[in-house]
């Protein structure tokens, strides 16, 4: 039978392939795949590069993540490389033009693609990361990158996942006039960094914030993101940088997650209460206040896929076993 | 043909000759070619999903069926997916037949799967529609064909991107040392609402569903499960295949009598592991509380 579907899938490979060499190369083909990068200003010596606040597309080529770096008297500090080779290319000509010197430290947050698949451009023994974030891209990495390519297309030509070569078991760093602390956070992911910049009290938050974009949950324990983001409000800071969405000077970006994620446990907890299935739980209203949020309704879909199974455990009640 | 009627033919030919019986046994392989030749004979209608398998999909899992006379492709079967496969070892699919009257039977594919036929539902006293989870290898088109009393088959569809890999990855329990002691838990609740007939039932089994694609791990997962009322009234009957997800998490819409107590569940696996649960109904009365 496998014979037959490879013969036949040949068969409608080369038939569909033909009207496809016959139209004439469109503007899709033509366009440029260039990052238009820009570095916003937000503290002395401190620049961000704000991503569009939407999900993966062939049109923004993974530009969706927001990546900083700091000047430093010793070098410049990076954290995050976005989602591909060529984003790693466009960020390093940034930062020397905006600069004028080279990277000496690059931090990943946490092991999600966009924040790690430019690393190549950069020396992967100044990439430092969590122990867990470092794990975490060596079993998944791969996978993940495959991913991006089956959607970003031509955008990841020429990338490769590179893993980060220094495990971060230190509190602090210093550059220049710059300490950084380490704050190792979990709930987003299994290890996610935050970094505060003790000079400029610019709060690097990594994806344990989001602002005006909608959070995502793909490797998410619900608990322990909350204990984070509460202990991430007690830190004195000026600025948060979210992982996704604006700079934040209102420390909204703690807030919105925070509320974000306990109305869509909520729902998802009354969802399955009610005897949903998934199709009908990721219908859920989505109420005035979150109307905003850009991506909001894709990412509750997604989220519904992560995290119903677990909330049908809790909830059917356990009835027996078969017998074996 | 299967081995019965087989037999049943050949008992009708006993009375006969030898030599006429040897006929018989030479034309049995003949006859059996002429039956395919007249399943052909049904027209397959052009695919809305521009499917490249869409023709093999008909003859291997509808026509097949010795009841079926015609296909039509019918927008009405309601065939809800996600877009995009979040997680390709469990995409939700909810499958809405309502429209057909007299459903006997659903099936369920996916073209482009290593393994296309997902399952089989026949909804006795329950309504033409459920959902349920898939593993996909991956973008496939997945359809819903409903055959109807009359021997049509009405299919409806859609179309899912994913990313590859679903079919053949080893199941998520095995990361779990405790996943045998574990195997064929039940967990299920059956909710009514006041004045509507069709009541909601979901059941989730713990079972690794193995399709035998990943390497080293045989094929392992339910085969059958049967849905009766308190009085053994039949539900209905699902025949289940290797790509329903991981702990087959299920929902069903079974048509109960207000004195009905628990719908029975039974079944078994490919390596005769039986399930055999009883889920309480809640009175009419109680309906309210969600």
């Amino acid at each position: 039978m496998d014979k037959v579907r490879r013969s036949l899938l040949i068969g409608g490979a080369s038939s569909l392939a033909l009207p496809i060499l016959a139209a004439p190369f469109s503007s899709l083909n033509a366009a440029p795949l260039k990052y238009n990068l820009k570095a916003q200003r937000i503290a002395n010596n401190s620049y961000v590069v704000i991503g569009k606040t939407e999900d993966y597309s062939p049109e923004n080529g993974g530009d969706i993540v927001n990546v900083a770096f700091i000047d430093t008297s010793d070098g410049v500090v990076l954290i995050d490389t976005g989602s591909s080779r060529r984003y790693g290319e466009a960020l390093k000509e940034l930062i020397y033009k905006t600069t004028g010197k080279d990277v000496i430290r690059v931090y990943n947050t946490h092991f999600h693609p966009d924040h790690c698949l430019g690393n190549q451009l950069f020396d992967k023994k100044k990439i430092a990361a969590l122990p867990q974030t470092i794990k975490g891209l060596k079993e998944s990495g791969e996978d993940f990158s495959s991913n991006l390519y089956r959607i970003l297309g031509d955008w990841m030509r020429g990338t490769e996942v590179i893993i980060p070569e220094r495990a971060i078991n230190y509190s602090s760093e210093k550059f220049g006039k710059h300490r950084f602390e380490m704050l190792p956070f979990k709930g987003h992911t299994d290890a996610d960094l935050a970094i505060l910049d003790h000079e400029t009290g610019v709060l690097y938050a990594g994806d344990i914030c989001f602002l005006d974009r909608a959070a995502t949950t793909p490797h998410a324990d619900l608990e322990k993101w909350h204990k984070s983001l509460k202990e991430i409000k007690k830190i004195p800071h000026k600025i948060i940088i979210p992982g996704h969405g604006p700079a934040d000077t209102t420390s909204r970006s703690i807030d919105q997650t925070d509320t974000y994620l306990t109305w869509l446990e909520e729902n998802l907890t009354k969802s399955v209460k009610s005897g949903k299935d998934m199709i009908e739980a990721a219908q859920m209203p989505i109420p005035e206040k979150f109307q905003s949020i850009d991506v909001i309704k894709l990412e509750i879909e997604r989220s519904v896929a992560h995290l119903y199974p677990k909330f049908e455990e809790k909830s059917l009640p356990f009835l027996g076993q078969g017998e074996n | 043909m299967s081995k019965k009627e087989a037999k049943s033919n050949f008992s009708k030919f006993k009375q006969f000759s030898c030599a006429t019986l040897l006929t018989v046994a030479l034309s049995i392989p003949v006859a059996s070619i002429s039956v395919s030749a007249a399943e052909t004979s049904i027209a397959i209608p052009k695919d809305s999903l521009n499917s490249v398998m869409w023709d093999f999909m008909a003859k291997e899992h509808l026509l097949t069926d010795k009841n079926s006379k015609k296909i039509v492709m019918n927008s009405q079967i309601l065939v809800h997916t996600p877009k995009v496969a979040e997680d390709q070892l469990n995409l939700p699919v909810h499958v809405d037949a309502r429209s057909v009257k007299n459903a006997q039977k659903i099936v369920v594919i996916a073209d482009l799967n290593p393994i296309p036929k997902v399952l089989t539902y026949e909804p006795k006293q329950a309504e033409a529609r459920l959902s349920f989870r898939i593993k996909v290898g991956q973008a496939t088109p997945i359809r819903a064909a409903v055959l109807d009393k009359d021997g049509v088959w009405h299919v409806g569809g859609t179309y899912v991107d994913a990313s590859g890999g679903g079919c053949s990855q080893p199941a998520v329990a095995y990361g779990n040392d405790d996943w045998v002691k574990r195997l064929a838990e039940i967990r299920g609740q059956i909710w009514r609402k006041p004045g509507q007939e069709a009541t909601r039932l979901r059941f989730s089994i713990r079972h690794p569903m193995d399709t035998g694609l990943a390497d080293g791990i045989p094929a392992f997962f339910i085969e059958k499960l049967e849905f009766k009322g308190a009085k053994g009234n039949l539900l209905g009957n699902l025949y289940i295949s290797e790509p329903l997800s991981e702990n087959p998490t299920v929902t069903l819409f079974p048509i109960l009598k207000e004195a009905t107590t628990a719908v029975n569940i039974k079944g078994r696996d490919n390596e005769g592991n039986l399930i055999d649960v009883a889920v309480p109904a809640p009175f009419q009365s109680s309906a309210l509380e969600n």
